[in-house]
């Protein structure tokens, strides 16, 4: 009874070769399907994100999975890759090693951003499509089952996955929010079309964000933004109106130079009826002459400022990696402690049948001397035998519990075949 | 029931609360699964005793329900306790008790240095009794409530001016949403109070009209703290409005919230450890009575027969 797997992730493969060895749904299907011919009797899981693929195979009763190497093999095959390039990037693990990495994987903390949650889902996704294609078995399916809960623990245990880490993301979920109750109400106005503030507008949206302006300098440009992200145009050259009538303001122009000056806001800023004002300048160089930050009911941050919070959300994380490695290793340890309990599963049976067997004919022997007993005194007889050989294994299948933690309780196996004369 | 409601005493709500409290603070320090519901535990089981506690007494006083600065008080915590309950479970993610509890255990100490006399009232006064009471009751929660939103608003603006992310467990509301709430609460505790000091007037004057009083006392110490009070709460809430069209307007509304709240203890204080015919009953002379604080704490040095404990059945 054996776990392995081979797999590479945006640690150790470059980029170019792991977008070659991505699988698709579709793919991933097929290389499962195939995998079922080429590995008859095998449990195979094949999980395939942006940033990782990899191979899990288990093997129950007395076969070994496959080989590491023939894994590999079979991944390059799946993906028409020289497997001799796959070799040097590609991973591999068994057992116990193998199962701390999936936890690992599936609670984030082997992911390019730490914590990230959607792993989760994707680990999930794996093993419901080797479940379709009927390559997950027993192993798999408790290996993959114990993977889900060590995260859920992770997640609900440490904050590892609770700061957020974009940009965009925190200069919504953070400032703006902290700022503004609702967005439905409020005007945001778009300085420039920069990528970030695409992502920053996504964020309002979903926040509730409708009234949305875009000034750009050039006019065509933003039109044709405004038709795409359903928002309005308006010209550069009405910046200040808007300005008035805004009450979030995303900025992301290429300008070397402040777009807005404080003399420009100071102006503007009369006209505004003492309404708050949030600024999430993006740009660099800054288009908000930092000066306004300090204007009562101005709210401006810098894509340093905004940094800085990204950064103290990262260290966060990384101060809460130590709990969740700790979960990690207590959940493997709990994890290989049944699966070795489980090899000793046919020994303990056979002991108990032998028991059994025994048990009855004594009384058998026994009832046939005692004619003069009811039924109820045989059942209360039966039920004290019953008790009694409990009793006698409970010590002994405890034993191999307790051994079964600290590996595959060899010993303790060979001692009760030869004690009792238990065959494999 | 009656037997286990009668052995409710002050103690077993307030117990509930300083523990709901320790909860909220100890967000701070250490993360929880389970603190949550054992915070909103404790404080629901805190309202549950201080509702049975304030429902027996009702029931059982010979004079009106409520009716004594020590009943008031009571009043007043139950209120706080059961609005940050219900922020609390509406808004889990925000400290709200940490801000909230304080007020309440600061009432229900309040209480134990009051009277437990009722105010004594004849038939004609009981309704304008009723009416100056709840005015200045909503008044005082309004300022309570106001002063938390404000307290809040103030931390949540440092934290947006340091350019910090929220601290773990530590979410404020909007800036929007706790500006036009402090806004609100001027307003309600504005009219409330007015309205309290109205009816108190009216009161007197009913008690006058019937040959019960010979005269307003203007001069009591609790009609001028009164007066005073309304007075700041009329100007702080006219301050907040013209305050409110300018852009450094929610600070000044915050700040004037907390003054309010400053204010709002200076005269519970003075109305505990000052001398006052308050509630005195008409017509009574002689020289003014004792500050129920120290009434309260001579029965407790002398070994004189105590003040009846609610719930104890002797």
């Amino acid at each position: 009874m054996t776990l392995a797997f081979v797999g590479g992730s945006h640690r150790t493969v470059p980029m170019e070769l792991r977008e070659r060895l991505a699988f698709s749904a579709e793919q991933a299907a097929v290389a499962l399907r195939r995998f079922r011919q080429r590995f008859p009797g095998r449990e195979g899981v094949l999980l395939s994100t942006c940033n990782r693929v990899e191979l899990y195979a288990a093997s129950e009763h007395d076969s070994e999975p496959p080989a590491p190497r023939q894994l590999v093999d079979f991944l390059a095959e799946c993906r028409g890759i020289d497997a001799a390039l796959l070799a040097p990037v590609l991973a591999g693990e068994n057992d116990q090693a193998a199962v701390h990495h999936l936890f690992s994987v599936a609670s984030g903390l082997d992911s390019m951003v730490l914590g990230e949650p959607q792993i989760v889902a994707q680990v999930k996704q794996a093993w419901a499509l080797a479940q379709e294609e009927q390559t997950a078995g027993p192993l798999t399916g408790g290996m993959f089952q114990a993977a889900l809960r060590t995260a859920k623990r992770v997640a609900t245990e440490t904050a590892i996955g609770r700061e957020r880490l974009s940009i965009p993301s925190i200069a919504v979920a953070d400032f703006a929010r902290g700022v503004f109750e609702r967005f439905d109400d409020k005007r945001v106005l778009l300085v420039g079309a920069g990528k970030m503030a695409h992502e920053t507008l996504r964020y309002l949206r979903d926040a509730g964000a409708r009234d949305i302006v875009i000034v750009n300098r050039s006019m065509a440009r933003g039109e044709d933004l405004a038709a795409r992200l359903g928002a309005r145009a308006a010209r550069f050259t009405d910046l200040l109106d808007e300005l008035v009538r805004a009450d979030l303001i995303v900025s992301t122009t290429g300008a070397t130079e402040p777009v807005v000056t404080l003399d420009m806001f100071t102006g503007a800023e009369r006209r505004r009826g003492g309404r708050p004002l949030l600024v999430l300048d993006l740009a660099m160089p800054r288009d908000f002459d930092p000066r306004i930050g300090a204007r009562p009911g101005v709210w401006l941050y810098s894509i340093d400022d905004l940094g800085a919070a990204c950064d103290a959300n990262r260290k966060t994380r990384q101060r809460e990696m130590p709990g969740a490695l700790a979960i990690v290793e207590e959940e493997t340890r709990r994890f290989m402690g049944d699966l070795h309990h489980r090899s000793s599963a046919p020994i303990i049976e056979q002991l108990r049948a032998g028991w059994t067997e025994t048990g009855e004919s004594e009384l058998d022997r026994l009832f046939r001397r005692l004619p003069g007993l009811d039924d109820t005194a045989r059942a209360e007889i039966r039920q004290s035998f019953q008790r009694y050989a409990a009793k006698l294994l409970h010590s002994p299948l405890t034993s191999l519990r307790n051994e079964s933690h600290s590996g595959p309780p060899h010993g303790l196996l060979d001692a009760l075949r030869r004690l009792f004369d238990l065959k494999d | 029931m009656a037997e286990i409601v009668s052995r409710i005493s002050v103690v077993c709500f307030a117990a509930s609360y300083a523990v709901a409290l320790a909860c909220e603070g100890s967000r701070l320090l250490f993360r929880s699964g389970i603190r949550g519901a054992v915070m909103v535990g404790f404080a629901a089981a805190g309202v549950l005793a201080h509702t049975l506690f304030l429902g027996w007494r009702a029931a059982n006083e010979p004079a009106v329900p409520l009716s004594s600065a020590y009943d008031w008080y009571l009043l007043a915590a139950w209120l706080l306790a059961c609005g940050s309950l219900w922020l609390t479970v509406a808004n889990p993610r925000t400290p709200t008790g940490l801000f909230m509890l304080p007020l309440v255990l600061s009432l229900i100490g309040a209480a134990e240095m009051s009277s437990r006399a009722p105010f004594p009232q004849s038939p004609a006064t009981q309704v304008w009794g009723a009416i100056h009471g709840s005015f200045n009751l909503a008044a005082s929660v309004a300022v309570a409530f106001g002063a938390i939103a404000g307290m809040m608003w103030l931390i949540q603006a440092g934290r947006l001016a340091r350019k910090q992310a929220p601290a773990q467990g530590f979410r404020m509301p909007s800036l929007e949403k706790l500006a036009r709430f402090t806004g609100r609460s001027a307003t309600i505790a504005a009219w409330a109070a007015a309205a309290g000091f109205a009816s108190g007037i009216v009161l007197n004057a009913v008690n006058r009209q019937q040959g019960l009083l010979e005269s307003i006392p203007w001069n009591d110490p609790v009609i001028l703290r009164m007066g005073a009070l309304v007075a700041w709460l009329v100007t702080a809430a006219l301050l907040e409005r013209a305050a409110s069209r300018r852009p450094d307007g929610p600070r000044t509304i915050a700040l004037l919230s907390l003054v309010s709240l400053g204010v709002l203890t200076l005269s519970i204080l003075w109305g505990l450890f000052g001398a006052s015919r308050h509630g005195v009953p008409p017509r009574q002379t002689g020289p003014l009575p004792m500050p129920a604080a120290e009434q309260v704490m001579l029965s407790v040095a002398l070994p004189i027969a105590p003040a009846p404990r609610p719930g104890v059945i002797r």
